[in-house]
């Protein structure tokens, strides 16, 4: 029983609430194997609790199934994290495993990431294999970061990129390259002022963004923020569009 | 790499801005970074009211949330005042004498405010505000209810101190917007409308249709040719009261945002290099079609010292020493300070050499 697996009475009562507000004939069966393979992975009954509280969806993935995916993701490297990981981002277990390795052979073969840094990316940025890849959202962005930034792999998953949308990477990137503090470097990889590095525009809120990179007001960025909004709109994705397949 | 291939290699427009980077950064420092996106981003417009029109335009413009600049202006002295010497007193940049540089400034006028026209109406958006005006629309004599045009394209016509009576000369008047902002002012006597460019002048009869009765653009009323306008010391001189020199320059926002056209492209590089010297010639041909006690307003838009200040600057030296002509420099800082609200004006020029007053280029720029 619930109790027996270490939770109290009143943890058990909650997660028979949550399983009872699922719907699906046989629920409650994969819902004893989900738990027991949360266990498996050294999560407390406490996390275990908040993370299906996070993700009830879990309870309904079939036994079998859930293993093929933690298996897979092991396999893709994931092994001491996959506790965190899963803990930060249940999400991760519903998804199919085609869908995960759709995403991993484009991080591969479009994006030319390393085994390792790909595994650095699911890591840090779990959320990408939710991302339909037909949307252009993570598909343009290590080109965007690559081509219009001259970013190297290395360095896009150490400021880790996919935590950022696109949106904001190319704002924050073109008000830089406006006010002339950033350069795409030309073939040689060369720039003639020193760029700053990603890390520094992506990582710092928006204050210190604007007072330690920038150098600008909150006012200027934040008109500049609705006109590039608007001009994006009337635009596709033009500069990239050359290397989009 | 194939971002690159598909660019040509020096576009005009990147060779504009190696160009402004390399000579602005100097010249405006820290602002030059606030400058440049500004310039590379969308500008702000306003919308000329065309008094002629009868639909009611304002109220209309207003509810949508705009407001008039120019009503709107604070017309408070400004506190650094003292700063300004009697010798140096005056209203607008530049002020012709007689040859014996006895000073002819009209008594009526406080002192470094220039009157403003209560006739030019021009509504933008509150700062901040990015909303576009819809194009203007033509009311039951199918006159446009509003031009639009960059809301500091104004600034030059309102500083002319345009006043009742008076014979005005505009040299470099096409597409027209400054003209038809003079003509809002409905005190001209006379105005002379001219561009070299005949294809400009046309458009600019075009623009002066759509906005103004024909019965103000009358041969009585206004003089529309195509001259050069370099030429125009010889045609007439001491005629006009006021001089509109509204020159050819760099047009720094357009040279960086288009291709087409483009004064930075190379086949256009000699035409370039000799813009200061067209434009010397075009305000000392402006200086001496004017009329001793009259005054001439220089500008530009670009952000060039050469194209601005040094261009005044030789202008009075030259109309001093071959025609014996002697220009007074009007400080216009007065004249900003009104309009601080709305725009972000370029910081102090001094005019070298031995001339002691300070003067404001109107190249005027507008930030967002
Ligand atoms: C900045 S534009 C004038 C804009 C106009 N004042 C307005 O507000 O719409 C400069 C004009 O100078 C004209 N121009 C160039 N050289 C000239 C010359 N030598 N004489 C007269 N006009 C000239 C150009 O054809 C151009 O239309």
């Amino acid at each position: 029983s619930l109790v027996d697996m270490g939770f109290t009475d009143t943890q058990a009562e909650q997660i028979y609430e949550a399983v009872c507000k699922v719907r699906g004939g046989s629920t409650a069966k994969h819902a004893l194997s989900t738990l027991a393979a949360l266990f498996v992975l050294g999560l407390s009954p406490s996390s275990v609790l908040k993370l299906l509280q996070k993700c009830p969806q879990l309870y309904t993935v079939k036994e079998s199934q859930l293993q093929q995916r933690i298996e897979n993701l092991r396999k893709l490297g994931l092994v001491e994290s996959l506790q965190r990981v899963v803990a930060y981002y249940p999400q991760i277990l519903t998804v199919p495993m085609k869908t995960v390795k759709t995403v991993v052979v484009f991080l591969r073969e479009k994006c030319l990431f390393t085994v390792q840094q790909v595994t650095d990316i699911l890591r840090d940025s779990p959320a990408i294999v939710l991302e339909d890849l037909g949307q252009l959202e993570y598909k343009f962005q290590p080109q965007y970061v690559y081509f219009r930034m001259g970013v190297k792999q290395a360095e896009m998953v150490k400021s880790r990129l996919f935590r950022f949308t696109l949106e904001d990477v190319r704002c924050r990137h073109c008000f830089l390259e406006r006010r002339g503090l950033y350069q795409t470097p030309d073939k040689k990889g060369q720039t003639t002022i020193a760029n700053p590095i990603l890390d520094s525009i992506l990582s710092a809120n928006q204050d210190t963004f604007l007072t330690a990179v920038a150098k600008a007001s909150p006012e200027e960025y934040e008109v500049f923020q609705r006109l590039i909004a608007r001009e994006w709109q009337g635009q596709e994705y033009g500069i990239i569009e050359a290397d989009s397949d | 790499e194939k971002w690159a291939a598909t660019h040509p290699k020096y576009p005009p427009t990147s060779l504009a801005l190696q160009h402004f980077d390399a000579t602005y950064s100097v010249q405006l420092g820290k602002m030059w970074p606030s400058v440049r996106v500004a310039l590379l981003s969308e500008r702000k417009y306003g919308a000329l009211l065309n008094n002629f029109s009868h639909d009611a335009v304002l109220a209309d413009l207003q509810e949508k949330g705009c407001r008039d600049f120019i009503n709107d202006a604070d017309t408070e002295a400004q506190p650094c005042l003292e700063q300004v010497s009697e010798e140096e007193s005056g209203d607008v940049p530049v002020k012709k004498s007689d040859s014996d540089g006895q000073q002819l400034s009209p008594p009526q006028l406080s002192p470094n405010i220039p009157q403003l026209s209560p006739n030019i109406k021009c509504v933008v958006f509150p700062r901040g505000d990015i909303t576009r005006f819809k194009p203007a629309r033509p009311d039951t004599y199918r006159l446009l209810g509003y031009y639009l045009l960059d809301a500091a394209s104004v600034l030059p016509c309102l500083a002319l101190n345009v006043q009742e009576g008076h014979n005005v000369l505009d040299l470099c008047a096409a597409p027209g917007g400054k003209t038809l902002a003079l003509l809002q002012t409905q005190a001209i006597r006379f105005l002379c409308v001219n561009d070299t460019s005949v294809s400009r002048t046309l458009r600019l009869r075009k623009v002066l249709q759509s906005y103004v009765p024909k019965e103000f653009l009358t041969d009585e009323n206004i003089r529309i040719t195509s001259f050069d306008g370099t030429r125009w010391g010889d045609i007439e001189r001491n005629s006009f009261d006021r001089a509109l020199v509204d020159v050819p320059c760099t047009t720094d926002r357009h040279s960086l945002m288009e291709d087409d056209n483009n004064i930075f492209s190379k086949t256009r590089t000699g035409e370039r290099r000799r813009l200061p010297q067209v434009q010397l010639a075009l305000l000392l041909a402006g200086i001496e079609a004017t009329c001793p006690g009259g005054e001439i307003m220089y500008s530009t838009c670009t952000l060039s010292q050469i194209q601005n200040l040094s261009v005044v600057e030789q202008a009075i030296h030259l109309a001093r020493e071959k025609h014996g002509i002697h220009l007074e420099v009007v400080d216009l800082q007065p004249f900003t300070h009104m309009f601080r609200k709305t725009f972000h004006f370029a910081p102090d020029l001094h005019l070298g050499g031995n001339n002691s007053s300070r003067v404001k280029v109107s190249c005027i720029f507008c930030g967002h």
